[in-house]
């Protein structure tokens, strides 16, 4: 059993998982490592690590300037690969997902899925990699037992979900609104009803993402789904410099959607 | 590689690919928008009304067709080839952009669409949308880099006046990339009742397909104009590269005619090896961006590079996939000028034949300044005359050490 399949199978105590996202390197390498050790001291159950690019499409003015501070601090490819590697020696359990571009990937080339492995990487998602696009690199990273982790969102039909769900593991990810990272949720009904037919669809795990900023809005997602991400509030708080706010409000998170 | 028979050239493909290039990297959210678009574009594509409807208003808003003109003094002054310039610097709103605008705003109310978006970088085709989506009644928002709107302020200015919401990006390099980042962010935002005009053949399929049909309409008036003109083919067709879109707009129609020389000219800033330049298809590596593979700008962890060149238009770290397809097939041979050099050809086409071109247009010029003195009389060269240089006027001064 894969550490993604583990946290989600504790799906028959009920609990519902907590998902991280936050820059590699932001906003700086050391900050970065202890940040996400105290995620996963304050309830984090996957780690989202975001792979800082020049060109962050889908990301809102929060998280963008979070890949700013990082890539001014040079971070390269092989630096965000030692950071899960020393976070791997301290926690073997806990899922570790890079996210990013694809541009980023290729620079690895074909060494990727053989690198991300011996990185302890358990799964990538790739926001500019739609599934008509991703045949050859689901592929790859299968060799490797790394999980493509896909987006839906609310424009995708259940046509295209169908045939997306054939090629996918892991987890899914749904984006809960139109839009970039951090932006206004504004229809819970929507949302609700898009990842009850997801479900009908697939016994894979579906979290909902984008748009969850506090506690309550946390356990209403959580309610339908299996679990919760959240990374512009995070953030939030690295750029005003208050880092230690992080694990309260981690810790509230957990309690709220269980 | 090096082509072979291109009698079959069909590309985009099904994939929207051209060779290894091209596809739709886009985020979830944007598929169905990018397949709506697909689905409506390949019906457009056939219905003769709707293509006359282009047609007309190519004719009677934009003022085509444009002239084929004999740059006589200037030939004379370089003494070789025969120089003629496809004059899109007469169209409406002075460049050939609005080629591509006039056709993708019909598409756009064909999808209901209520509301327009485009990036630029000039502000050539910023200000192309904004007269369109004035024409039609539509809501127009145009993203800008901070530093171009600095660079640019009469074309900031022209589009406010058109009633267009001109809106300052100040991520990244402040620049067109980071423009289009910020189109796309809209665009995934409000896409249910926006079209992303899209002005370069860049971005993912099916826009490079697209804009390279309506802006082909610059090399079908050329085929028939050269045949009339000097009675056959010009041997040599030059445009500047930023995108793409001139480019492939004239080279388009003569893909096929193999004894056509297709040359595309890169900006190649303070110089290919200094490093500080806007020329992938010179000196980059392949990669993804913007919706599309295609030769990028980019460092060894595939970040994208700032890029350098003294016009905004051509300062883009990426390429139209059919471009990056072109070049490695050996069909388009690219080339890249400096900074300088495309200022000297600004000031000689100015002077000489009372043409004052853009200075992403001067790049053309640059390197046929460069090769016309070589080439016997009997050689004809056509240059995209892309656009024209009012625009570029504070940019001319101030590198001449003007101020105005």
């Amino acid at each position: 059993m894969t550490r993604l399949e583990k946290v989600f199978n504790q799906k028959e105590t009920k609990n519902k998982v907590l998902v991280t996202y936050t820059v590699a390197g932001d906003p700086n390498l050391g900050s970065s490592k202890k940040i996400l050790n105290d995620l996963i001291a304050s309830g984090a159950d996957i780690l989202e690590i975001g792979v800082p690019f020049s060109d962050p499409m889908s990301e809102g003015p929060v998280i963008q300037k979070a890949h700013e501070r990082a890539l001014k601090k040079n971070i390269q490819f092989k630096d965000i690969l030692n950071l899960c590697k020393q976070i791997r020696i301290k926690n073997k359990n806990v899922p570790i997902v890079l996210m990013g571009y694809m541009n980023s990937f290729l620079s690895l080339k074909n060494k990727l899925a053989k690198e991300l492995n011996q990185a302890g990487v358990d799964g990538v998602i790739v926001v500019d990699l739609p599934y008509d696009e991703s045949k050859s690199f689901f592929n790859n990273l299968k060799k490797e037992n790394i999980d493509l982790i896909r987006l839906i969102s609310p424009t995708t039909d259940s046509k295209r979900l169908k045939r997306m769900l054939a090629s996918s593991s892991g987890y899914l990810y749904y984006v809960s609104l139109k839009g970039i990272t951090g932006a206004e949720l504004k229809n819970f009904n929507e949302v609700k009803n898009k990842v009850k037919k997801i479900k009908s669809l697939t016994n894979l795990p579906v979290v909902v993402g984008f748009g969850i900023k506090d506690a309550p809005t946390a356990k209403k997602m959580a309610s339908f789904s299996d679990g919760i991400v959240v990374g512009t509030k995070i953030i939030d708080f690295i750029e005003k410099k208050s880092t230690p706010k992080i694990s309260n409000f981690t810790k509230s998170l957990k309690k709220a959607i269980n | 590689m090096k082509y072979k028979n291109l009698n079959n050239y069909a590309f985009p493909d099904k994939e929207g690919r051209f060779g290894e290039f091209g596809g739709k990297y886009v985020s979830e959210t944007l598929i169905t928008a990018l397949e709506e678009l697909e689905k409506v574009y390949a019906k457009v594509k056939k219905d003769k009304s709707f293509q006359e409807e282009v047609i007309k208003d190519l004719n009677d808003f934009v003022g085509r067709p444009s002239p084929l003109y004999f740059a006589e003094r200037w030939t004379k002054k370089l003494g070789g080839a025969k120089i003629y310039l496809k004059r899109e610097d007469l169209n409406h709103t002075g460049a050939h952009k609005i080629n591509n605008t006039v056709g993708q705003v019909l598409l756009a109310k064909k999808m209901g669409k209520k509301r327009v978006i485009a990036e630029t970088g000039a502000g050539q085709h910023g200000v192309a949308t904004a007269t369109v989506a004035a024409r039609h009644g539509l809501e127009c928002i145009i993203f800008m880099g901070e530093e171009d709107i600095e660079r640019q302020a009469l074309n900031v200015y022209r589009m406010k006046l058109l009633g267009a919401e001109v809106c300052s990006v100040d991520s990244g390099t402040k620049t067109l990339k980071d423009a289009m980042n910020e189109a796309m962010r809209d665009w995934v935002t409000n896409v249910e009742d926006t079209h992303y005009i899209i002005g370069s053949v860049a971005g993912p399929h099916p826009y490079p397909e697209i804009v390279r049909d309506f802006n082909s309409i610059v090399g079908k008036e050329l085929k028939i104009q050269s045949k009339k003109e000097f009675g056959k083919y010009p041997d040599i067709i030059v445009a500047c590269v930023g995108g793409g879109s001139n480019a492939m707009g004239i080279f388009h129609p003569f893909i096929k005619e193999t004894k056509t020389k297709l040359v595309g000219v890169e900006a190649g800033g303070s110089g290919v090896k200094s490093g500080k330049h806007a020329a992938p298809l010179s000196d980059g590596k392949v990669g993804v961006l913007h919706g599309m593979k295609t030769y990028l700008m980019q460092d060894k962890n595939g970040q994208i590079l700032s890029t350098h060149s003294v016009s905004a238009g051509l300062d883009y770290p990426g390429v139209g996939p059919e471009h990056a397809y072109l070049r490695d097939i050996g069909r388009v041979e690219y080339q890249s000028a400096t900074d300088q050099q495309a200022l000297k050809s600004f000031h000689d086409l100015t002077k000489t034949e009372g043409i004052m071109p853009a200075l992403e247009t001067s790049h053309a010029l640059a390197y046929v300044n460069k090769i016309a003195p070589k080439l016997s009389k009997s050689k004809t060269i056509v240059i995209n005359l892309s656009g024209r240089g009012d625009k570029d006027m504070f940019t001319v001064a101030k590198e001449d050490g003007m101020t105005l």
